[in-house]
């Protein structure tokens, strides 16, 4: 090449050529310093560690996480000379923090960005039917995670239309692919009444897929109402916090889909018992209502008969008072026959019949 | 629910009914004996009906690793 003369648009374009052809994609890790957003597009920092820096550039569209200065990223890039400003750098397609602390801060400055614009508010969330009959479902099919949903939504609940969308659930590619599925959900002419995506557990790594901005924001956006079961119960990711309702696992968000058909049938079964209780007690109060009313009928009857025997008594001394058998007792006698001289007259006593003859009958 | 769920839920929510007739004013005891059979019934077929019922599970043909 000494003997070629070349423009400077010429050694650009080689060199970019060369560059292309030799590192198509690199993967660098670095640190972040002097950050940039201009005009709300444009992103621009440099990447260093101890000995060496290196200027980089991407569309805030690419940025799928908050970074800041002092954030270990790695970048997905490709190397190349801008030829307007003399300027080598790395044309970034994708960005994610690594280490431990560089996760946290990318997630918790990506949860202060949602929460911000009130993605996370209680009211944005919706409820989820009761018992649906019709679910989509986003995960990878090659999963545990999908088999025990499937075994434990088996086990509670049929009579589910289950349509399942098969994505990568970690790296690269996963997080595009779950948002290409929930658009899909979201397009089909009859809506799945609730949209689940799972994942089984994994690293704080593996579980980055579920703090996408992207992602959040479709999650967000589905006309579906979301269930979103990620990890174990200590995982949280945006993901999760973004959508409708959150499931600890993907165990738990099978049994938050569905009602558990035992529970439905033991319901049924003392629905009609207590129906059976509620008929004994209005049977017997019906029988203590008659029975109160027999007893109030034999208490007037009762009442009757007294209040009888008792003018009867009344009215027995009266006779009693007058019965000649009583005047007779206290001696006097009972006198039969003509009163005149000469005349028979039968006398009788308490205790004996005389008969006698009138000898004489005088005025008084 | 599905139409598959469909009698399941009819079948639950007359239940429900029955149990409302059964503590409304509308209570009369001589209907109350074949109401009561009527639920016991019920409750047997809600029991058979959840216990055949399946899910359809499908998975979506379409790939998602490309570009829409």
């Amino acid at each position: 090449m000494e003997n070629v003369q070349l423009t400077v648009s010429d050694f650009v374009a080689l060199v970019n050529q060369t560059l292309e052809y030799a590192y198509p994609s690199v993967s660098v890790i670095g640190e972040v310093a002097e950050f940039r957003v201009s005009q709300g597009k444009w992103v621009s920092f440099k990447l260093k560690d101890d000995d060496a820096i290196v200027d980089c550039f991407m569309s805030v569209y690419q940025l799928r996480i908050p970074i800041e200065n002092g954030m270990k990223i790695m970048v997905v890039a490709a190397p190349r000379l801008n030829g307007k400003w003399g300027k080598f750098s790395l044309n970034i397609r994708a960005v994610k923090p690594v280490g431990e602390g560089s996760i946290k801060k990318g997630f918790e400055l990506l949860k202060a960005k949602l929460e911000a614009e009130g993605l996370f508010a209680p009211e944005r969330k919706r409820v989820l039917p009761r018992v649906p009959s019709r679910i989509g479902v986003i995960t990878s099919t090659e999963s545990a995670a999908y088999a025990d949903f499937c075994k434990i939504i088996n086990e509670r609940w049929g009579g589910l239309a289950v349509e399942v969308a098969h994505t990568q659930v970690q790296g690269d590619p996963a997080a595009d692919q779950i948002i290409r599925a929930i658009r899909y959900f979201n397009s089909l002419e009859v809506l799945p009444e609730v949209l689940i995506i799972i994942r089984g557990g994994g690293s704080a790594e593996d579980l980055m897929t579920f703090n996408d901005e992207l992602l959040a924001r479709e999650i967000a956006s589905s006309r579906i109402p979301t269930l979103v079961g990620v990890g174990h119960e200590v995982d949280h990711t945006l993901a999760d916090m973004i959508a409708d309702r959150r499931a600890a696992t993907p165990t738990n968000a099978a049994e938050m889909l569905v009602p558990d058909r035992q529970e439905i049938i033991r319901a049924a079964h003392q629905q009609a018992s207590s129906i059976g209780y509620l008929l004994i007690q209005a049977i017997d109060q019906n029988a203590l209502r008659v029975r109160e009313q027999l007893d109030g009928a034999y208490r007037r009857i009762r009442e009757r008969l007294d209040s009888a025997f008792e003018r009867l008594a009344t009215v027995r001394v009266v006779i009693a008072q007058v019965n000649p058998e009583n005047v007779l007792k206290r001696g006097y006698a009972l006198l039969t026959g003509e009163i005149k001289a000469g005349a028979s007259i039968e006398i009788e006593t308490y205790k004996s019949y005389v008969s006698a003859e009138v000898k004489d009958v005088r005025s008084k | 629910m599905s139409e598959a769920n469909k009698p399941v839920q009819e079948k639950l929510t007359q239940l429900s009914d029955l149990v409302a007739w059964f503590q409304s004013p509308s209570f009369k005891l001589e209907e109350a004996v074949t109401k009561y059979k009527q639920a016991e019934q019920l409750a047997e077929e809600i029991e058979k009906d959840l216990t055949k019922l399946k899910n359809d599970i499908r998975v979506v043909k379409k790939k998602f690793d490309g570009d829409e």
